[in-house]
């Protein structure tokens, strides 16, 4: 049974949509703005010789190269960052338009969108906390000691060298310190970053810039951060794509999803309930439906019984015959298959 | 072997579609967002979150708190003359060669005392040194000591009438097409104590690609509101019969009147 539930409600789904869209133009005029001084510092001011990273073209006799230098080490970006090729030949761009808002070079027009962005991603993302805080919700994807304990546990199931998920509540330890990380701490400090860029903000609050070691020092944490939600937004979308595409798309578009994984409370299985289901799931085959014809239950009131421990089977007290049911359940594996039930049935019936 | 075949072209074909697809996004995005760009509503809309920070900025700033002042030794070595080139006209040679002895800086509009200063009787009214940060609009920053006499000296000299909501610094540069520069502040940025006509830099007289003789210094907003080689301040109801009516010359292509951010 598939049964699709109600998983994201209206709001989850506005905002999340309104948070897709303000974090692309965000981060697209925010490039625009970069664009326009494509140079990284520490501390307060911009001596030239100083900036650990920084842009530029460079023109020898009619060649013009793109150059990225990060902490003195210079590698040709031509065509990327620094020159874009473009109809009339290479350009000097740190960003390309592409990657920019306006696609032109315009600092003012990058600056309107970044601002007006900045104050629908803060209002969109205060209604979602606000709206999670005040329904619970917020509680079940916040990390806590428990789950940092799980932390190794859960990397080691994700790189396939250890077979069993440690997940115990609705999100992963994982997730929860990817959602945490984002929520406490990415967040808050790209807007203050942001913020502490401001002169009016400076003089409002002299701690702001201080706080990052100078507006320059802001700068650059608004620019790395900017690279960490990137990041967070591909691992994301990588994520939704790779466990159920359609699926994860028709939850966050319409809400309903539909859940195949069994619900925590039917995974331990107890043999009464286990027979019965037994009985029932291969019934639905008309092929097997046939094979466990009266005949086959009163021959052996239980032959499905055989997946259970053989232990069990004993306790249980059937009156089936000892050597029978011993041949046909050396598994005690809780998980069948129409093919395994129907060689159970043909051994019994022989 | 052959479904893994199978599987594995079908899965490149599937990532070839989705890189194609997202490529058709990306360049969509692009000729969505040019688009926008020069739609006048959506740009009236985009332009309407500055009032918002203009206000709010505002309201959380404490009236006559003070920019962040450095030490001596934060003072920065490279400090860019950014902007239009020093004036050439006839005039500005002639008064830099006589040390700015022909030069006056004129009030006028709505005051009640309209006038003209030169620079020595600019430099025996009551000055104001100040280390700050300078934050171009571009994201550069550089600290310099800059020595002024306070707007409030000159507002108090001048009068301004009820009517005066601007103070409008008309310039000597002019860009490429001969549009001279200007800037603007409300009587709220004007009556800042930090808010000076700084006449000196780093101890010496103002150099000319920072704006000798007269620059202004309004230390909460970015580097283009500083207005460089000021002739004449002019005090007005409303700056929209100036130029193009934005309030400057870097407004009138499209930057924040309100360069707080």
């Amino acid at each position: 049974m598939a049964d699709l539930v109600y998983r994201q409600n209206r709001i989850t789904r506005t905002t999340h949509w309104i948070n897709a869209i303000a974090l692309i133009v965000l981060f697209m005029s925010g490039l625009q703005i970069f664009n326009a001084f494509p140079r990284l510092h520490w501390g307060n001011t911009t001596e030239p010789e100083e900036a650990f990273l920084s842009i530029a073209a460079t023109n020898d006799e009619g060649d013009v190269r793109g150059h990225t230098e990060l902490f003195g080490y210079r590698i040709d970006t031509t065509g990327f960052l620094g020159v874009q090729n473009t109809d009339l030949g290479p350009a000097p761009r740190a960003f390309p338009s592409w990657l920019t808002i306006p696609g032109f070079f315009w600092l003012a027009g990058g600056r309107r969108w970044h601002f007006f962005f900045a104050w629908i991603f803060t209002l969109n993302g205060l209604l979602y906390i606000i709206y999670n805080v005040a329904n619970g919700h917020m509680r079940k994807f916040l990390l806590g000691p428990k789950d940092a304990a799980l932390l190794p546990a859960m990397a080691l199931y994700y790189l396939r060298l250890r077979k069993e998920s440690p997940q115990q509540d609705e999100y992963n330890p994982l997730q929860k310190m990817a959602y945490t990380g984002v929520f406490l701490i990415l967040t808050p400090l790209i807007i203050l970053s942001g913020m502490a860029m401001s002169p009016q903000l400076n003089m409002a609050f002299n701690w702001l810039p201080s706080m990052f070691g100078g507006r320059q020092s802001a700068r650059s944490v608004h620019f790395i951060l900017t690279f960490l939600f990137v990041g967070f937004t591909f691992g994301h979308v990588l994520m939704a794509l790779t466990t159920g595409a359609l699926n994860n798309m028709r939850s966050i578009l319409t809400g309903w999803y539909k859940e195949t994984r069994p619900k925590p409370e039917e995974e331990p299985v107890w043999l009464e309930t286990f027979t019965e289901e037994m009985i029932k799931k291969p019934a639905k085959i008309p092929v097997s439906r046939q094979l466990s014809a009266p005949t086959a239950l009163e021959a052996s009131p239980a032959p499905e019984e055989h997946p259970a421990t053989p232990q069990a089977a004993q306790d249980n007290g059937t009156p089936s015959s000892e050597s029978a049911n011993e041949q046909s359940a050396p598994e005690p594996s809780g998980e069948t298959s129409p093919t395994e039930s129907k060689e159970a049935k043909k051994d019994v019936g022989e | 072997m052959s479904e893994n075949n199978l599987d594995r072209s079908r899965r490149k074909l599937l990532l070839g579609a989705a890189q194609g697809a997202g490529l058709v996004l990306l360049s969509g995005c692009e000729r969505m967002f040019n688009g926008l760009q020069q739609n006048q509503a959506f740009l009236s809309l985009l332009e309407s979150a500055e009032g918002l920070n203009r206000r709010l900025l505002r309201a959380v700033t404490p009236r006559n708190k003070l920019a962040q002042e450095f030490n001596q030794g934060d003072i920065s070595r490279t400090f860019k003359p950014n902007g239009n080139p020093p004036p050439i006209t006839m005039d500005y040679v002639a008064d830099a060669k006589n040390n700015w002895q022909t030069w006056r800086l004129e009030i006028s509009g709505l005051v009640k005392q309209p006038g003209r200063f030169s620079l020595a009787e600019l430099k025996s009214l009551p000055s104001r040194t100040q280390i700050t940060r300078h934050d171009c609009v571009e994201g550069w920053s550089a600290i310099a000591k800059w020595k002024g006499v306070p707007l409030t000296e000159i507002m108090q000299r001048a009068q301004p009438a009820p009517a005066a909501q601007y103070v409008v610094f008309h310039c000597m540069d002019t860009d490429d097409n001969g549009s001279s520069y200007y800037e603007s502040v409300d009587l709220l940025d004007a009556n800042h104590p930090q808010t000076i006509l700084a006449y000196e830099m780093n101890d010496r007289a103002l150099p000319v690609e920072h704006g000798a003789p007269l620059r202004l210094r309004v230390e909460n907003q970015l580097g283009y509101k500083h207005a460089k080689y000021i002739r004449k301040i002019e005090f007005v109801a409303s700056y929209e019969k100036i130029a193009r009516g934005k309030g400057g010359y870097w407004e009138d292509q499209g930057y924040e009147w309100y360069a707080g951010i």
